[in-house]
């Protein structure tokens, strides 16, 4: 059925949630279907509770239903299964928990303990998410959807609200549209920050016959998965934003580039583009309005600097994914040389929020100067990982503490990274930071597109920095002087210190070649490049300085470069260390304090990360034993 | 006509001139290696860097590649910072490209030391991609850049012998370091894993093209008897016998 005016979608879409509201009473399981739930086995779950179902003889879907969903954020803790009516919230579910969980919660609404969210510092089960601080500090605006309805059926998505901001949309002038979103404020969410408004004005400005908008969706910085959480669990919170940004600033063809690594959001989102022009959404003659638009999805082939505008749109006209100088603005001269508007998803997402809701609604979340909310993952060195909505201006304190739980094992905060490669380790002074695009990039760091790495007392930070520069020079496409023979020669210190081989003056001279490279390259990529290092420098000084002078590695990481030594005081002989020594280095009897022989050491560092007790710390290697 | 700045010198300009051209009519020196006067600039080497100021505003740009689009633009060549650039650049070229002749001058007057670090091997490419764009204008795209950061290199489709090569030699022509060479003996020229024939001068005996690269140029080269350079001769010849009134 195609949807003719705005008023038929207005009137189907009360019907779903119409139909929908009668159901709430009904028994629902929700199973988590994004990528870390299925890797954990969501798929078999929920056909557990499917033949369970049958077996018992439940008129499926009337009286039950068990319905997949994207990401509900808490990867970590996944498979998760939400159950209605109640909202019970249970983690780590296996197929073989189903049975129980089917006679006791799904049928009598009691609760199955061993399956609860217990707080892990005051073992505090949680009943529902709400209950659990992960969830509770969370502003879940743009992830609102995900976990809440099932990514491949448009109905779902619309009878909960999805296309209202479009419907709205399409009954207003265009350029309304782009004043609005100016008014707003909305920054770009893939980590520049530029206004999004500004970006839209300009390219609706520039002269051209054909217009395009494009999403960016390749996102690649380790340990970072918003873009695609966003794009598997709400797809047509993507497509819509879009379709408004299209309609805005006059295209008729968009692109959404996703990298290839990505199978499962490159099928939501192409499933979702189908749909939506069933529903006569997308396609020609959107709703009945005259206005046309076309989106395409294009997969992207696994290179890192693709996500940099110029070479992503080189990606999608078929070049190799290489950047170009942007002396003029991809908003006047972008794909094909005609105006382009390429925003993050992300972005793309909250144009809806802000066309139903208004540009002071929006103001009113976050900051003055970065308004609304922002995704962050949240992983490493934290007790509760995964996606997390906040809204900006939260401080980095309540990130990890409050939301993540703290930091493993109770052990020592060190150093938080932002803003994946092209960011900056912060220390602990900067936990009160406010997380928004300026107090970071202020901070030598940045928003990024908001990977979020916690690293612990265990965390080497010039190992830190070489990883990220070895997976940069790795990454660079080599078009640029000094990004290909830049980052090889900071991989070079790098390499050289944490292999004890620092020469006096390689912390000078990292900071002297991470100026100028950042300076002089050809693309972000390379202009960012060396903020890991140069913010390790600026914050951890100490550790260059010994990693070149002393040779030394305080953190017991880099092989060589000191000697566990186990404290007799702390030291209660459990053996967990002895157990965990593969080179039979440690030596002691049960309940006796342990030693270390050095004659056998081999400085793997796996006793460091064994002992329970923190009694095990690294020396210098001319420290007695 | 655009009004600008170079270095305290007054001139105008056409509108989208780059910042290079602009500075090349001033007279005013500006070093470059990935730029060629037949080529579109990339932006690649960063050596011509220099600094312009616009509303106000200080920053470090490629002059091959900036255009002069505003009134009153600013251009600094010989800061500090345009100098650091330099030398920088310079300094990772000597790394890794210590010996190609063509940089030697400016090593010396920006006070780099050529010294290739351990275990590096020294080469002459230094992957301005003058030979890919030559190749492409040509319209035979025969050369790419392959792998990319560190590992990027100049090559032929897969490392093979290219179909598309007319062995027209613009590559070796535009190179500044002399990396790429070829060979002519016996009447054949072998460049990039080829061997081509060559087409004889019929005056000057010179074998000066390839069959592939006439053809290429719209030119049969059964009927190309003369070079280049003969044929200029031949018709300046017939121009001043025709000018005597024979």
């Amino acid at each position: 059925m195609k949807l003719t005016s705005t008023k038929a979608l207005e009137e189907w879409q009360a019907g779903l949630a119409e139909r929908e509201r009668g159901r709430s009473s009904a028994r629902r399981v929700r199973v988590c279907a994004g990528t870390g739930c299925l890797a954990n086995g969501s798929a078999r779950v929920k056909a557990a509770f499917e033949a369970e179902a049958s077996a018992r003889g439940l008129a499926v879907p009337l009286e039950f239903a068990a319905e997949s969903t994207g990401c509900h954020g808490f990867c970590e803790r996944g498979p998760l299964v939400v159950i209605q009516p109640g909202e019970i919230f249970y983690e780590r579910v296996k197929p073989e928990d189903v049975p129980e969980i089917f006679e006791k919660t799904v049928l009598r609404g009691e609760i199955v303990s061993r399956l609860q969210y217990r707080d892990p510092n005051t073992r505090q089960p949680a009943r529902t998410s709400g209950e659990i601080p992960f969830y509770a500090r969370q502003h879940r605006l743009v992830l609102g959807r995900c976990g809440e309805v099932d990514p491949f059926k448009i109905e779902s998505a619309v009878s909960r609200g999805a296309y209202r901001g479009l419907a709205r949309a399409l009954s207003l002038e265009p350029e309304s549209i782009v004043s609005m979103i100016k008014e707003s404020g909305l920054r770009g969410r893939g980590g520049g920050g530029f206004p999004t408004g500004v970006k839209w004005e300009s390219a609706r400005k520039a002269p051209g016959k054909h217009r395009f908008v494009l999403a960016n969706g390749d996102e690649g910085d380790p340990g970072a998965f918003m873009d695609r959480s966003l794009m598997e669990g709400d797809p047509h919170s993507v497509l819509e934003g879009m379709i408004i940004g299209a309609y805005a600033v006059g295209s008729r063809k968009g692109f959404i580039y996703v990298r290839a690594e990505y199978p499962l959001a490159v099928k939501a989102l192409q499933q979702a583009i189908v749909q939506a022009k069933e529903r006569g959404l997308l396609g020609r003659n959107i709703l009945g309005t005259g206005f046309d638009f076309d989106l395409e999805v294009c997969r992207g082939g696994g290179a890192f600097v693709c996500g940099e505008s110029s070479a992503l749109m080189a990606s999608i006209e078929g070049r190799a994914g290489e950047p170009r100088v942007k002396y003029i603005r991809s908003t006047e001269r972008g794909l094909w040389n005609c105006p382009t508007v390429l925003n993050n998803v992300e972005t793309w997402a909250n144009v809806p929020h802000i066309v139903l809701n208004g540009p002071a609604w929006f103001r009113s979340i976050g900051t003055e100067k970065s308004p609304g909310t922002k995704i962050f993952s949240l992983v490493g060195k934290v007790k509760n990982s995964g996606l997390v909505e906040i809204p900006m201006g939260t401080t980095l304190r309540t990130m990890i503490e409050d939301i993540g739980g703290g930091v493993l094992k109770n052990r020592a905060f060190k150093a938080v990274q932002t803003g994946g490669p092209s960011g900056g380790c912060l220390p602990a002074d900067a936990l009160d930071l406010p997380v928004d695009f300026d107090a970071l990039t202020a901070s030598g760091s940045m928003m990024g597109s908001g990977g979020m790495i916690v690293m612990d007392e265990r965390t080497c930070m010039v190992d830190v920095a070489r990883y990220f520069v070895d997976f940069l020079a790795e990454e660079s496409c080599g078009k640029c002087t000094p990004c290909r023979e830049g980052l090889k020669a900071l991989q070079r210190i790098l390499h050289r210190l944490c292999s004890g081989m620092g020469e006096p003056g390689d912390g000078e001279r990292l900071r002297e070649i991470g100026r100028t490279l950042a300076d002089t390259a050809l693309c972000g990529l390379g202009q960012t490049a060396p903020n890991p290092v140069l913010s390790v420098l600026r914050y951890f000084p100490q550790e260059i300085a010994e990693h070149e002078g002393e040779h030394f590695c305080r953190a017991g990481v880099c092989r060589g470069m000191y000697w566990p030594r186990i404290d007799p005081e702390k030291c209660v002989g459990c053996g967990a260390c002895r157990k965990a020594c593969a080179a039979g280095a440690i030596r002691g009897t049960s309940r006796t304090p342990h030693s270390v022989d050095r004659a056998l050491c081999v400085t793997c560092g796996a006793c460091l990360e064994a002992c329970p007790f923190s009694a095990i710390t690294a020396v210098r290697r001319e420290d007695p034993e | 006509m655009i009004e600008i700045t170079i270095d305290g010198k007054r001139l105008s300009v056409e509108p989208g001139t780059t910042v290079l051209e602009a500075a090349r009519s001033a007279g005013i020196l500006i070093p470059t290696l990935c730029a060629h006067d037949g080529l579109q600039p990339e932006g690649n080497c960063r050596l011509c860097s220099v600094e312009v100021t616009e509303r106000g505003r200080t920053k470090l740009v490629m002059s091959c590649m900036y255009p002069v689009t505003k009134e009153g633009l600013e251009v600094q060549t010989d800061t500090k910072r345009v100098r650091d650039a330099r030398r920088f650049v310079l300094q990772l070229l000597a790394d890794r490209n210590p010996n190609a002749p063509a940089l030697q001058p400016l090593f010396a007057e920006y006070g780099v030391n050529p010294k290739v670090p351990e275990g590096v091997e020294p080469e002459l490419c230094i992957r301005c991609g003058r030979c890919v764009r030559a190749c492409a204008t040509n319209g035979t795209s025969a050369l790419s850049f392959a792998g990319r950061g560190w590992e990027r290199e100049v090559t032929t489709p897969f490392h093979e012998a290219s179909a598309d090569c007319v062995g027209c030699l613009s590559c070796a022509e535009v190179c500044p370091t002399g990396r790429i060479t070829w060979e002519e003996k016996d009447g054949k020229r072998s460049i990039w894993g080829r061997t081509f024939d060559l087409v004889e001068c019929e005056r000057c005996h010179d074998r000066y093209a390839t069959p592939e690269q006439l053809r290429l140029a719209g030119t049969d080269p059964e009927t190309a008897r003369l070079c280049p350079r003969c044929r200029k001769a031949a018709q300046q010849e017939r121009v001043r016998l025709s000018n005597r009134g024979i």
